[in-house]
């Protein structure tokens, strides 16, 4: 025991424990994060045009599939990526955001509380995004559905602002560089916080079914989904004249 | 029961909060915006309302495109293909009786098809046109 705490915290000159560059985010994690960004600005960027509607909708399921695989990795996936890792109570999150303010952050080499937060919202405001929006195109609870859809979408752009300006904040308090290790996996630790794996296999089946669902979808693939064909031949007969859409 | 209810109640009141106006509400507040910059303003054109909705405005679009040439008739998303009610309020009686929803959808639509916000005179007439139209 004794011989571990000083290989992990040996103290050489500085008295600083030795840091060296270790893994932290494994490449799902990652394709996760920079997949859900992009869906989520496709999403908000398309949704005034009814030019994009069907641009709109395929990256709010591809929304969805990402944040369903997440909460899989969230239990399976590599220590940093695990739930269980980085989701604690509000106290925590609120010592946390105080330490900043001190001026004495407290580090974490895996989620630092608030982000976890950030995370936790935005999964789950995610996910209110994608069923609102679903029911709207389907017609489902009429206006006040599309004022909800317009309303957990607006909140969830809220907090990704903040999320956004907390990784900045923290980033230059720490004097480490978040946004980067969110793309190369790295960090500056202590050896036995790092990760063993890469899991990019993990990832690259990811992308594989993504890009596989996302272009199922656009060519009509998934007619319970989005059907532009079916749902022509449909009006065509005239067998959809009790179906309301507004515009 | 009691929750359905209670939802049922609450979505009431959600979508009709704004909805105790009629299409000539909705055209006497556009013409009051015209007004206001040029007193001489008499009153929309059915007419004019008529060329705008079947014409092309820079866009790729017209207002037929999707609301059909004839706008007391079922229309067509051209992107979704999915059906829209009859845009003239003699066929389809929820229609300009909503301001928020009036706003949200000139917004939307003026920028699809004509690429800028529709002036109060350009909606008014479309309105003066739509209100004209018999099923």
């Amino acid at each position: 025991m004794e011989t571990t705490a000083m290989n992990s915290q040996s103290t050489p000159a500085g008295g600083k424990p030795t840091h060296i560059r270790i893994l932290v985010w494994d490449v799902p994690v990652r394709v996760f994060h920079w997949a859900l960004a992009g869906s989520f600005i496709t999403a908000f960027v398309t949704a005034e045009s009814e030019a994009f509607r069907n641009v709109h909708v395929v990256s709010g399921y591809l929304m969805l599939a990402l944040i369903v695989f997440r909460v899989v990795w969230g239990f399976v996936g590599t220590r940093h990526a695990r739930f269980s890792d980085f989701v604690r109570g509000p106290g925590a999150v609120v010592n946390y955001v105080r330490s900043l303010i001190n001026g004495n952050p407290e580090h974490h080499v895996g989620h630092n509380p608030a982000g976890a937060l950030a995370i936790i919202l935005l999964l789950l405001l995610g996910v209110g995004t994608v069923a609102s929006g679903w029911m709207s195109f389907n017609e489902i609870g009429g206006d006040a559905l599309g004022e909800l859809h317009e309303g957990i979408a607006t909140t969830m752009l809220a907090v990704v602002v903040v999320h956004v300006l907390g990784v900045i904040v923290s980033s230059f308090l720490h004097r480490e560089n978040l946004l980067r290790s969110m793309l190369t996996g790295y960090k500056d630790g202590p050896r036995e916080d790092g990760i063993g794996h890469r899991r990019g296999i993990i990832a690259i089946a990811l992308v594989a079914v993504l890009g596989w669902f996302g272009w199922g979808l656009t060519q009509g693939q998934f007619p319970g989904l989005l059907d532009a064909n079916a749902a022509a031949q449909q009006a065509h007969h005239g067998e959809s004249g009790e179906h309301d859409d507004e515009d | 029961m009691r929750i359905r209810i209670l939802v049922l109640s609450t979505l009431l009141a959600l979508s009709g909060a704004a909805s105790a106006l009629t299409p000539d509400d909705v055209k006497s507040a556009l013409a009051a915006e015209v007004k206001a910059t040029d007193p001489a303003f008499k009153d929309f054109s059915a007419q004019r309302g008529n060329v705008f909705f079947h014409a092309r405005h820079g866009g790729e679009w017209s207002c037929a495109t999707c609301h059909t040439e004839l706008p007391a008739a079922s229309g067509q998303h051209t992107v979704t293909k999915k059906p829209i009610r009859p845009l003239a309020p003699a066929a389809n009686a929820e229609r300009f009786t909503n301001q928020d929803k009036v706003d949200k959808w000139f917004k939307r639509n003026c920028n699809d098809v004509a690429k800028r916000a529709c002036t109060a005179r350009e909606k008014g007439d479309l309105l003066a046109y739509l209100m004209s139209v018999k099923p």
